[in-house]
């Protein structure tokens, strides 16, 4: 019919950036994750000393050729420190993200594709959960019944999920009208056929970047709970609960502090520009 | 009082090339073309109102003043009271949060009140005083064109830009909305500018036509010298290609390729690559656009003014033999969506080989007919009868028996752009569907793809790579792969410029012939349903209200509705 | 009006999850009841039992539940097991700076958000809009906390242009001591107000009904208050409740990182004491906050949207 102008003001910048490679922001972000991810596969190793090796008559002192980043009141030194806490910064998010795209996923294609009561039911339990105000539940349950941080990984997992099962959801059903999702009911294709090749591969850039923004909110959210104390054991090496510890140093060793403080910042931004760029780059695609 | 000259939007590349029109006052020209002319941004373009990153260069006058480069200060000046814009869309165009009095108000400056706003209201012909107070989510698509209409003409403009305003409505609302604008601007004496995809409904309304085509006007003249002896290949190309809602043409010619780029054809003429009469002069030059006769321009190097077209050739649909058990027989089929009445008791049947034309406007419930024979969803009461087989209720029937509905009946959809999944080739789309035909019946993807017309090599291809008429030609490919005893095809090709069209209905006409499979084909273009259908049913509200013959019901209606459908062609 | 009966329903039975979910804290637990609830008392036979007729402990459970929240409706928490003040008066002490900061907050968010939102849909692609972006991305994915470290030493410590920790005594002192801590709790709501106010504002400029506008002459206080403010109220308000939420868990955050005595930092040591009836009695108010202002939101949508007001859509 005629042209909507919606299509052509797509053009110019869209379009050349696609054609690009990935631009130097998105290099960026994954450099930082790369490297991050590294420093919690091997940091232990790599750390010029033992984490919790404590040196009480050093105490606290300011960045030096022996120790980079200075130590803590302990005495222990602060990069090694940082270096180990990059497994639990990094790695429980990691399984909160998988674990909440894994459950959101299928359970919003199963309440977007059936419908019925499935979905009604599905639905008000979302409703309920999303309404609740969830990182104040988390603190005072975690923080309240105790259980260390597995409970909390489960916890935050069961937080996450509902959010994005409503957003696969409505794009399911958005997709499921679609002439082309029609036609392969026409043609008798299974169910499971239909909503993980056809259905999925068309919301995928929105479960990849909802995946990214979930590991973002889950190291947010378990490194807020050591800052608070809560969930791991006191003298783990972990950013947030270093930023805890240490962040009554500001006048001795203020790099005790504000190191893990820019880790945990620097982590965060990496993984949620990466979840944009790659969220319009697929669904450019 | 609107004279453009050497008209050009330019974005990242050039758009619109060229473009030099006129409209006087108390005249209605039309400025034809399918999508991807620029027809829209030069109706944007008048207005001052280029989306971001476009801009116009050349010249528009307006009862004098150049809009092209004027302050926004100027533009608001004329927008409204010179010249205003009604747009296509009557669901997007009014702002949903106000009343329709509101919108009128807002343009009339100064004078409102209750008299006047009803006094415009009536001028669109809508009396109901309580209209006023209502929100756009209130009232019906016709209804809304009309206060979009009382809202553009609210600031007494002397030309109106109406940017294909009744595209997206009913064809009897269609009709009235052409009738009532052409009555508005006579009492006016205003000039109205109308933008449109559709021959028949330019050449019904204007005084003068002008054709676009690749961002540059290719024809101009009078509406009906125009159709009768068109003077550019591209003009006599569309006219071969329209089908007649008075007879049931031989054949339907579309035009081969596709539109290309305007910046891609600066320096030549554009339909060069298209044409059949090209000669080293279309590609040496851009032939200008000249006059050949009173009131007539063309854009071609050919000496093609007064060629008559040839007489249009009828052909008769081959008759079906009655008698013998019908493909598909449906009886008192029922649907309700909460208070409304999708399906009312409809009945209808489709010999073997047949196409039976399924003709309603939206609302009639001709879609949820569709999707109940294709088990799509399930109806409230009634019986869907396929080959002998019940199947009414799909969940009711056992494995066997349904993977064999589904080998029986397919479906070609309507929306070109969603009709094939994004993320899978042309060739693992018609793979998997070939997967689920009868053993015997399998074919090869290329041999599938040569069917309908395409190139083995598409198979590689993503649908983003197609354009819309190959799309629906996969889509065509993809339904006929595990040889359906019926195909049901839903509007499809509504969507499609009338170049396309032609191909596709050419093609699915070839598939009724030549492989014998019976077709419903589900339109609201009674020109379509003329070129395809032997026989006919009417759809109203959910019931049937005619059926017969095509000729029969479209030539002698005897419900009063179908009356109206066929006085609406324009 | 249906709507309204609705989302009120909705409202009470989400407090009752809540409240049911907040007493079973005790139930919960780790230790019997009588345990928790004697907290650092010492265990005598005498204080059991004064413990157990003090909080009805020997009713059934469902008895037990149904006194506390009557009490609790009436504001009546019981005492704070280790101060053994009544909770309400605790929190009530605490309750002004916490406000003073979200308010705050607030007024920052809407203040830098908006504009900054507006700004950037205004002059889509290019750098302006890219820098406000990403700004915004980066904001987003700030934990308050880092953001607090991070401000104390580079605006506390380092440059000296703000003090480091309370909240201060006279007005003037309340603001300087308070401006760190909201900056640090309105950047992620900052950043949320930015995206949204940007998509909104980008949406509806792709509007037809935009373009018809001013394809018609309508003046430009008419086109810019009557058309794009108050179109673009309803996207924006939709992040509201979010935003509150934001405000109170990020408000725990700094209060600690920053040492002010207020609400949040009350619930963190609560909880770390295991100091039930004050956890309690804060988990139901902030509930209960969060739930107001939601339905403050539909309401809100209800004068602002006719589509809703005549039952059309749902909000």
């Amino acid at each position: 019919m005629s042209v909507v102008p919606g299509t052509v003001r797509l053009g110019g910048r869209a379009r050349r950036l696609r054609r690009t490679g990935p631009g130097p922001l998105t290099l960026l972000s994954g450099g930082i994750l790369a490297l991050m991810a590294a420093a919690a596969l091997f940091g232990t190793w790599i750390a010029p000393y033992d984490p919790a090796a404590q040196d009480l008559a050093l105490g606290a002192t300011m960045p030096g050729w022996a120790h980079w980043a200075g130590t803590d009141e302990l005495g222990r030194d602060v990069l090694s420190r940082c270096l180990a806490g990059a497994r639990s910064a990094l790695l429980w998010p990691v399984v909160v993200a998988l674990g909440t795209c894994a459950m959101s996923t299928s359970l919003g294609l199963l309440a977007g594709y059936r419908r019925g009561w499935i979905d009604a039911v599905m639905m008000r339990v979302v409703d309920l959960l999303i309404a609740m105000p969830g990182l104040l539940m988390l603190i005072v349950l975690v923080g309240v019944l105790g259980g260390g941080i597995g409970w909390a990984v489960l916890a935050m997992a069961v937080l996450f999920t509902p959010g994005d099962i409503r957003v696969v959801r409505s794009l399911t059903m958005a997709q499921r009208e679609l002439a082309y999702a029609e036609a392969a009911r026409t043609l008798g294709l299974s169910r499971t056929r239909i909503m993980f090749r056809h259905l999925l591969p068309n919301i995928a850039p929105t479960v990849v970047a909802g995946a990214l923004l979930s590991f973002v909110a889950a190291l947010v959210a378990l490194s807020g709970l050591s800052f608070l104390g809560i969930g791991l054991p006191a003298g783990t090496p972990d950013w947030g609960l270093m930023i805890e510890e240490n962040r009554g140093l500001l006048d001795l060793n203020p790099w005790a502090a504000v190191v893990p403080a820019a880790l945990v910042t620097v982590a965060a931004t990496a993984a949620t520009l990466l979840g944009d760029q790659l969220f319009e780059r697929l669904s450019d695609a | 009082m609107l004279e453009t000259r050497g008209l050009r939007v330019v974005g990242d590349r050039v758009l619109v090339d060229g473009v030099d029109l006129t409209v006087a006052a108390g005249e209605t020209v039309g400025l034809v073309g399918e999508s991807g002319s620029g027809k829209s941004l030069t109706a944007r373009a008048l207005v001052g109102l280029l989306p971001r990153g476009l801009r116009a260069e050349g010249s528009v006058e307006v009862g004098g003043a150049q809009l092209v480069g004027a302050s926004e200060r100027l533009l608001r000046g004329v927008r409204g009271r010179r010249i205003s814009l009604l747009m296509q869309d009557p669901f997007a165009m009014l702002n949903p949060l106000r009343t329709a009095c509101a919108h009128i108000a807002e343009t009339l400056r100064g004078r409102t009140s209750r008299q006047e706003i009803a006094r415009r209201l009536a001028e669109v012909g809508i009396d109901d005083p309580a209209v006023a107070g209502r929100y756009p989510f209130q009232l019906s698509g016709g209804m809304r064109q009309r206060v979009a209409l009382a809202a553009a003409l609210a600031g007494d403009p002397e030309l109106l830009v109406a940017d294909e305003p009744t595209t997206a409505l009913d064809a009897t609302t269609q009709h009235e909305i052409l009738a009532l604008l052409r009555r508005v601007q006579e009492a006016r004496g205003m000039g109205v500018l109308l933008i449109t995809h559709d021959l028949r409904v330019a050449f019904a309304v204007c005084d003068r036509v002008a054709v676009m085509y690749a961002g540059r006007v290719v024809e101009q003249g009078p509406g009906p010298e125009l159709a009768a002896a068109p003077a550019h290949p591209y003009t006599s190309g569309l006219l071969g290609a329209l089908p007649s809602a008075e007879l049931t043409l031989e054949r339907l010619v579309g035009i081969p390729g596709a539109v290309p780029r305007a910046d891609a054809v600066a320096g030549v003429c554009a339909f060069a690559t298209r044409c059949d009469r090209v000669a080293d002069a279309c590609t040496a030059a851009r032939p200008p656009l000249r006059p050949i006769g009173r009131d007539r321009l063309t854009a071609c190097v050919h000496d093609t003014a007064g060629a008559a077209r040839p007489p249009l050739r009828e052909a008769a649909l081959p008759a079906v033999p009655a008698g013998g058990e019908p493909l598909l027989h449906v009886e008192g089929l029922r649907k309700r969506y909460g208070a409304h009445t999708a399906l009312g008791g409809v009945s209808l049947h489709v010999n073997p080989g047949e196409t039976v034309g399924l003709v309603g406007e939206s609302g009639s419930g001709k879609t949820t007919l569709a999707r109940s024979v294709l088990g799509l969803l399930t109806p409230d009461g009634g019986r869907i009868r396929l080959a002998g087989l019940d199947v009414t209720d799909r969940a009711a029937l056992d494995p066997r028996e349904r993977a064999r509905v589904h080998r029986l009946v397919q479906c070609v959809f309507q929306d070109p752009s969603t009709s094939l999944n994004p993320a899978m080739t042309v060739g693992a789309t018609l793979a998997e569907a070939i997967a689920r035909a009868a053993p015997a019946d399998r074919i090869g993807v290329g041999e599938l793809l040569e069917l309908v017309g395409l190139p083995a090599a598409y198979a590689a291809r993503r649908p983003k790579a197609l354009s819309g008429g190959e799309r629906q030609r996969v889509a065509v490919a993809r339904a006929l792969a595990v040889r359906p005893a019926l195909l049901i095809c839903d509007e499809p090709v509504a969507s499609l410029d009338v170049s396309v069209q032609a191909h596709v209905l050419e093609l699915l006409r070839g598939i009724g012939r030549e492989l014998g499979t019976g077709m419903l084909f589900i339109t609201h273009d009674l020109a379509v349903v003329r070129q395809v259908a032997a026989r006919t049913v009417v759809l109203l509200k959910g019931v049937v209200v005619e059926e017969g013959t095509t000729s029969a019901v479209l030539d002698a209606p005897a419900h009063d509705y179908t009356r109206r459908l066929v006085a609406a062609v324009p | 009006m249906a709507f309204v009966a609705r989302r009120l329903a909705a409202a009470l039975l989400l407090l009752g999850v809540l409240s049911v979910l907040t007493y079973a804290l005790l139930a919960l637990a780790p230790g019997d009841p009588e345990q928790v609830l004697l907290g650092p008392r010492p265990s005598t036979a005498e204080s059991r039992a004064a413990v157990r007729a003090q909080y009805h402990l020997d009713d059934p459970l469902p008895v037990r539940y149904a006194t506390w929240l009557g009490d609790a409706v009436r504001g009546d928490f019981g005492a704070s097991l280790y101060s053994r003040e009544p909770v309400a008066g605790v929190i009530a002490d605490r309750l002004p700076v916490t406000a003073g900061l979200a308010a705050y907050a607030i007024v920052l968010t809407l203040a830098v958000g908006l504009p900054a939102g507006l700004a950037a849909a205004m002059r889509r692609g290019g750098p302006l809009d890219r820098g406000i972006t990403l700004s915004a991305l980066v904001g987003l994915a700030i934990p308050p906390f880092a953001m607090s470290i991070l401000l104390l030493y580079g605006f506390a410590v380092t440059l000296g242009w703000f003090p480091v920790f309370g909240a201060g005594e006279t007005f003037a002192e309340r603001v300087a001591h308070l401006t760190l801590p909201a900056i640090a709790l309105a950047t992620g709501q900052a950043a949320v107000v930015i995206r949204q106010m940007r998509a909104a504002a980008l949406d509806l400029a792709g509007q037809d009904y935009m373009t018809f506008a001013r394809a018609r002459g309508v003046g430009r206080a008419r086109y810019w208050i009557g058309y794009a403010l108050r179109n673009t109220a309803l996207p924006v308000l939709t992040v509201g409740g979010l935003l509150l939420a934001a405000n109170l868990t990020g408000a725990l955050f700094v209060e600690r990182a920053f040492g002010l005595h207020g609400v949040g930092e009350l619930l963190v040591s609560a909880v770390g004491q295991k100091d039930l009836p004050v956890v309690q009695a804060l988990v139901l108010m902030g509930g209960a906050v969060v739930v107001a202002v939601n339905l403050l939101i539909d309401l809100a949508y209800l004068a602002v949207d006719p589509r809703v007001r005549h039952g059309a859509v749902a909000a």
